[in-house]
């Protein structure tokens, strides 16, 4: 099953936020609570956990893109 | 500024943010975590923990460090701690911290309302202990002797920061009064414990943090916290500079050897993070 991968609203008045890193790519196989990519907030760097078992497979924004809330960062192919 | 270093660098686990702030909003609760925008957030959600926010979301204080709206005060909920009781139960705290705005335009600072959350969480949840972070009500006697009444385990009260920096960061506040706080607080309950907390990065200097050690210590304060200020917006204090895990390390020592019960030193800690650590591990030592 194809799920989307997006940006998370971390704080109340976030509208979008930097994505600074990925931590993984194409391709790669990810467990769920594993670290998948970073963006950059007012106070710290957050590294956002995968929801889920899966493959990555599109990555649809590039580091140092500035995503808005709920915006679509990649696809991934959950296990079921 | 510089850039942001390595070490501040946290987990975001969106499921567990999502699934707490979901339990608050079904019992119409804030919390501090979620107002003051706390980078632990994702840590602390995930080991299904969190701070309660009474009293309101909008502060009567402007403090130049603090996320936390101000604005015009919400009617106090008589109905509020009799649902922090019930969240805290479904989140199987065994340690609840509850803190507040500051509330000037009430006559006791809210000083009741803390009370009854205190014996409202006792009521549903009589095995954990009980927390309260409280504002200085203005160091009037008559609240504090209403919070202690009803018996927290642990009375905190922050001095946020060094006494030359009151004037540009917490200029509602008072150093002194907040210490005097902490010091009544103790004589009302010499066997519950008192804590306090700080906040580094903002420009004091060390022989200031030494003093502040000092004077927090006399008051018979048992527990401390010390973490790196985060400006939660341009608009708020200036950061003057990030202070590294090592020197870190060097406050906690300078508290211990204060003799401090218990010390958190490290740039993401907070007041309340890991609280229960915080009481348990001051209350198995001799
Ligand atoms: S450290 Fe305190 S305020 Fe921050 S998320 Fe944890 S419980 Fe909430």
């Amino acid at each position: 099953m194809k799920i989307e991968v997006t940006m998370p609203k971390m704080s109340p008045e976030m509208r979008s936020g930097v994505l600074c890193a990925w931590l993984k790519g194409e391709g790669d196989r990810v467990r769920k609570g594993e670290a998948l990519f970073e963006v950059e907030t007012e106070k710290v760097v957050c590294q956002v956990e995968a929801e889920r078992d899966g493959v990555l497979v599109r990555l649809l924004a590039e580091e140092g893109d500035d995503m808005p809330v709920g915006a679509v960062l990649a696809e991934m192919e959950a296990q079921p | 500024m510089s850039a942001r270093p390595e070490w501040l660098k946290v987990r975001f686990n969106r499921e567990a943010v999502d699934e707490v702030a979901d339990l608050m909003a079904k019992f119409g609760l804030n919390t501090v975590c979620r107002e003051a925008n706390c980078p632990n957030r994702g840590e602390c959600c995930a080991r299904r923990t969190a701070t309660f926010l009474i009293l309101g979301g909008n502060c009567t204080r402007n403090c130049r460090f603090c996320n936390i709206a101000c604005g015009a005060p919400e009617p106090v909920d008589p109905e509020e701690p009799e649902r922090v009781a019930r969240a805290a139960a479904e989140l199987k705290l065994r340690h609840v911290v509850v803190t507040s705005v500051t509330r000037d335009d009430l006559p006791d600072g809210g000083a009741a309302h803390f009370a009854r959350a205190i014996c409202a969480i006792r009521e549903r949840l009589p095995g954990a202990t009980v927390e309260v972070l409280i504002p200085d009500f203005k160091g009037d006697r008559a609240s504090l002797d209403a919070v202690m009444a009803a018996r927290p385990d642990v009375l905190n009260h922050n001095v946020e920061t060094v006494a030359s920096l009151y004037a540009a960061v917490r200029p509602q506040a008072r150093y002194a009064r907040s210490l005097e706080v902490l010091r009544y607080c103790k004589a009302a309950a010499p066997d519950g414990l008192t804590k306090t907390g700080f906040m580094v990065g903002l420009g004091e200097t060390e022989a200031q943090i030494a003093a502040l050690l000092d004077d927090v210590r006399a008051t018979g304060c048992d527990l401390l916290t010390i973490g790196q200020y985060l400006p939660p917006t341009p608009q708020h204090a200036p950061l003057a500079r990030y202070v590294s895990p090592e020197e870190f390390e060097r406050y906690r020592r300078m508290a211990l050897e204060r003799d401090f019960r218990y010390v958190a030193s490290a740039p993401l800690a907070r007041s309340s993070y890991r609280a229960q650590e915080a009481v348990e591990a001051a209350r198995a030592r001799p």
